[in-house]
């Protein structure tokens, strides 16, 4: 089984691991380095190509806009919206993390027989605002695009009046959306 | 039947360019970095065991849909697979996310 390393020196006696190592580090596991100083003109063409062709089908989807559903924590099981994402992390999540705008309270349904005061009652949302981990969030194939670039921001969440006031904006903005009757399915319950 | 039976010959190529991928590319194995390559838009494949779980089947099938990503229900249980990666332990879901020399990602897909 073992292969031959190749730029080992005679005097040395390889252990097993070093023996692995030599093996798994040679230059054919590592395509690109090997490709790039043999043949430069030729070889390196196909490669880009088929790399060209391999970043057009991968798609982001974890983007703004994107209506995902919370996993975990106290929100779990309910619709948000992401706002802004942190693909990288930051230097206080080291983690992929995003910002979502979401629904605390679903709005009742409303029935044609209800009085203007009612529907408006029932039509009331409560939004909350989060950052939430990748890993805790369901995406969907479902959309809102709802502006709410300016109000939520990545420093909303550091004090408690701005929290609330983002809230609150985002609680008008998500109302005038479901008055509209747009976007149904982000604005009913998730049923489990 | 379109794509019931799968014959032996295609299935020795699966290995084989399974095997191939595993020495000379880039893969992940498990449904934890299978989820993280879909999220980060690096996986390019996906093979999932039969009989992983149902739920953990069309979760993983969901974000690829999303990526647009292929998925390859692989002919043989999770102890198969990880045999096939050459690897001791059993896989039900592996990502590759660079294919190195093999085509597995041209070929497999279109088959399907």
């Amino acid at each position: 089984m073992g292969p031959s390393p190749s730029g080992l020196r005679p005097t040395e006696s390889p252990s097993p691991y070093q023996l692995r190592y030599k093996f798994w580090s040679s230059p054919s596991r590592n395509p690109s380095s090997s490709s790039s100083s043999s043949h430069p003109c030729t070889e390196r063409r196909p490669r880009e190509r088929a790399r060209q062709e391999d970043r057009a089908k991968m798609v982001k989807f974890l983007k703004p806009n994107k209506a995902v559903i919370v996993l975990q924590g106290r929100y779990a099981g309910r619709k948000a919206v992401i706002v802004r994402s942190f693909d990288d992390g930051t230097r206080d999540r080291a983690y992929g993390h995003c910002l979502v705008a979401g629904i605390k309270k679903y709005p009742s349904k409303v029935i044609r027989k209800d009085s203007a005061k009612k529907t408006a009652k029932k039509s009331r949302v409560k939004c909350f605002v989060k950052l939430v981990n990748y890993r805790h969030l369901m995406p969907t194939r479902y959309t809102l695009d709802v502006d709410l670039k300016d109000i939520v921001t990545a420093d909303c969440l550091q004090s408690k009046d701005k929290r609330v006031t983002a809230s609150k904006e985002t609680k008008k903005r998500f109302e005038e959306r479901f008055k509209t009757g747009k976007n149904r399915w982000f604005f009913t319950k998730l049923r489990f | 039947m379109v794509a019931a039976k799968k014959t032996k010959k295609t299935h020795e190529s699966i290995n084989n360019r399974l095997a191939l991928v595993m020495k000379s590319g880039k893969y992940t194995l498990g449904y934890k970095t299978v989820l993280k390559s879909l999220r980060n838009s690096k996986g390019k494949l996906i093979i999932i065991a039969n009989n992983c779980p149902p739920l953990r089947k069309s979760e993983i099938e969901y974000y690829a849909m999303l990526a647009k990503v292929g998925v390859h229900h692989y002919n043989g249980n999770n102890v198969d697979l990880g045999t096939a990666c050459g690897k001791y332990y059993r896989v039900c879901c592996l990502s590759i996310s660079d294919p190195g020399d093999s085509d597995i990602i041209k070929s497999i897909p279109g088959e399907q």
